[in-house]
């Protein structure tokens, strides 16, 4: 059993300056969440304050039910993974493995047979008597990893862990994680900006954005009901297509979407949300995943300023009345000429247009109050 | 092709470099196995008889002892000073406090206070404290005098080693105390080893305090030791040359021994990584 609870956790430095607003979230037993956003948002410093290196503002943090907030890092029963592996380098992997388990003072037996069983599950047997310096970054993570993993700890804490690796060692490795994650099966609370990590380890995603808390919510949620514009944009690739300056309409009792002056009858769920909000027409922005659109006989028109081809889908660049739209096509049975230069006709589906509100840039559909209150109790901070 | 005309040239001015720095010290290493005589008549040239004894009168009539008091002063000031500043340095590089920085000024000012300028209090206080004609006197004064350079160095050393271990061995469960000693001490071998040889040579030819702080023959150190000998035998040169030899081969042994760590201190972080 290890549940983490955050409750309206806030970090403000001394310079006055705040990096987290009440930040609220459960993470329940053997759940794995990553805190994801671009640089500078405050998850960082989030999972430093879990962690216990820094010091919580305002708040309370309960590991197990315990309040934890005045408790020292080492007393937490954590372990932490650090972007640039941390690892002593004066000592060798064992002992760097060993390290946590010496300073409790383990029977030497013991912290023989945990090192060997844990570098024995992360295939590092052969480097322990190696220095890290003599190992490859894949490696030097593994054995950051190991040292974490010989404690046991309840919560297991990874900051950007893969950031310093190359892409393709980086792909190798989160499917390690993936795979570890099943293995030693506990509590994980993983920090990333690579949305691409995000999506493939988490079981809830939280986005945060300025040190605010944006979303939190399962991987499919966020990708296809993101609450703002913010989520939309940060989630998926390539990233959605925004058309500014669309209208929603109401006629005849029907909402309708109106891009570019391509009207959209939107489906019946999309219907039912707004006339429970009691959505006056207003101006919109519409937003598309590229993967969403498709070639039409009728519908928005453009130019094909760049063509990517990537063997199973081509990516264009398609300049729609000024605005940037990527399409994503599927390259077998693609008849249509879309090489640079080539005119296309294209559409969507209605129920997969997300509609934003110019003003509040939240989602009309997917932002409620109500939404937000249970993603997390008693945190109203989503700020956009 | 460039490249190689400007290793060409730099090794040229390295061994001309060498041969300046080598010349004087085999002059005296050959002087001291000639006669008087020999020594002025032609003083270049290889001794024609190689005179032993010289070495042994020069052991005998005392430097034995100015070598053993130097070697236990320069051995006990230089370990005092860089134990002091491997601690001192710690909490101004790597801890938060408030007064940090007033800390920081004080080892600063240190580095800058000339020690003639304190000659005069802190021959009144050792006299106060009773110290006077003590070699413990010598090794509190000369390690005093050595630490702000040393705290600065290492200071800027243990600032450059990434924070992370730290967090990390905290994370591990390591106290304070446990993570000086278990990470940033051995991290930080070469500068300490820098630190130490460069604090030995200066105490080891320190003159201006144990000239002032000692007075009994029998205590005296060897740089003091060497001056009375030059008075002592005015007219037998290569005595003294002699004694020069044996006084210089601590410092050599010293620095041969902790050559490797010396010059990986100097050249630490040039290359961070």
């Amino acid at each position: 059993m290890s549940e983490v609870t955050i409750k309206d956790i806030k970090k403000v430095y001394d310079n006055k300056y705040t990096a987290v607003h009440d930040f609220c979230l459960d993470i329940r037993d053997k759940e794995f969440i990553v805190l994801v956003g671009p640089s500078g948002c405050g998850k960082s410093t989030t999972l430093r304050m879990v962690a216990g290196l820094e010091d919580i503002s305002e708040g309370e943090l309960y590991i197990d039910g315990k309040l934890v907030n005045e408790v020292a890092a080492k007393d937490r029963d954590i372990a932490m993974v650090f972007q640039n592996y941390a690892l002593y380098p004066h000592m060798t992997v064992f002992d760097n493995m060993a390290y946590p388990l010496k300073i409790k003072k383990t029977p030497k037996a013991e912290i023989d047979r945990k090192v060997r069983e844990v570098a024995d599950i992360l295939d590092i047997t052969q480097y322990l008597k190696r220095k890290p310096a003599a190992l490859s970054g894949g490696q030097r993570q593994r054995v950051a990893i190991g040292r974490a993993m010989v404690r046991d700890p309840k919560v297991f804490l990874m900051d950007e862990p893969l950031s310093n690796l190359d892409a393709k060692l980086r792909n190798q490795m989160r499917a390690e994680i993936i795979k570890l994650r099943q293995r030693i099966n506990t509590t994980f609370m993983y920090v990333t900006h690579d949305q691409t990590e995000a999506m493939t380890l988490g079981d809830r995603i939280v986005i945060m954005k300025d040190g605010y808390v944006n979303q939190i919510g399962t991987p499919q949620e966020l990708f296809n009901q993101p609450v703002n514009l913010f989520v939309a944009g940060f989630i998926g690739m390539p990233v959605m297509n925004f058309f500014e300056d669309c209208k929603l309409v109401l006629r005849d009792g029907k909402y309708i979407a109106d891009i570019r002056g391509t009207e959209y009858v939107l489906s019946d769920f999309q219907q039912k949300a707004l006339r429970e909000n009691g959505q006056e027409p207003c101006d919109i922005i519409c937003g598309v995943r590229p993967q969403h659109i498709t070639l039409a006989e009728s519908g928005l028109h453009g130019v094909v300023e760049v063509s990517e081809m990537l063997g199973s889908e081509v990516n264009l660049h398609v300049n729609c009345e000024g605005d940037d739209i990527i399409v994503v096509l599927p390259t077998v049975g693609l008849s249509q000429d879309v090489s640079m230069g080539a005119r296309l006709t294209f559409t969507t589906t209605p129920d997969l247009i997300q509609l934003f509100d110019k003003e509040t840039k939240n989602n009309l559909i997917w932002y409620d109050a109500e939404s937000v209150e249970n993603h997390s109790p008693r945190c109203k901070s989503y700020a956009f | 092709m460039a490249t190689k005309i400007s290793h060409i040239i730099a090794y040229i001015i390295l061994i001309l470099l060498a041969i300046i720095i080598l010349i004087p010290l085999a002059w005296m290493l050959i002087t001291g196995f000639k006669t008087n005589q020999e020594m002025f008549l032609s003083p270049f040239a290889l001794p024609q008889e190689w005179h032993y004894e010289n070495y042994i009168n020069a052991w005998n009539q005392g430097i034995g002892t100015y070598l053993k008091n130097s070697v236990i002063i320069t051995v006990l000031a230089t370990a005092l000073s860089t134990f002091v500043s491997c601690l001192a340095a710690y909490p101004l590089a790597r801890l938060n406090f408030r007064s940090k920085k007033i800390w920081v000024y004080l080892v600063l000012g240190g580095l800058m206070l000339a020690p003639q300028s304190s000659v005069i209090s802190l021959f009144r206080m050792v006299k106060m404290a009773g110290l006077y004609d003590t070699q413990t006197a010598l090794v509190l004064i000369d390690a005093a005098f050595r630490i702000p350079f040393a705290t600065f160095l290492i200071m800027t050393f243990y600032r450059s080693i990434s924070y992370s271990l730290d967090e990390s061995a905290y994370i591990d469960g390591a106290s304070t105390w446990q993570i000086f000693t278990g990470i940033i001490v051995p991290l930080s071998k070469p500068i300490i080893a820098s630190c130490a040889i460069v604090s030995f040579r200066a105490v080891w030819n320190e003159l201006m305090f144990a000239n002032i702080m000692l007075q009994t023959t029998s205590k005296k150190t060897v740089p003091i030791g060497l001056m009375n000998f030059q008075g002592m035998t005015t007219t037998n040169w290569t005595l003294v040359v002699a004694s020069m030899v044996i006084a210089s081969l601590p410092l050599v042994i010293a620095f041969l021994l902790l050559q490797k760590q010396f010059v990986r201190g100097l050249t630490a972080g040039s290359v961070k990584g």
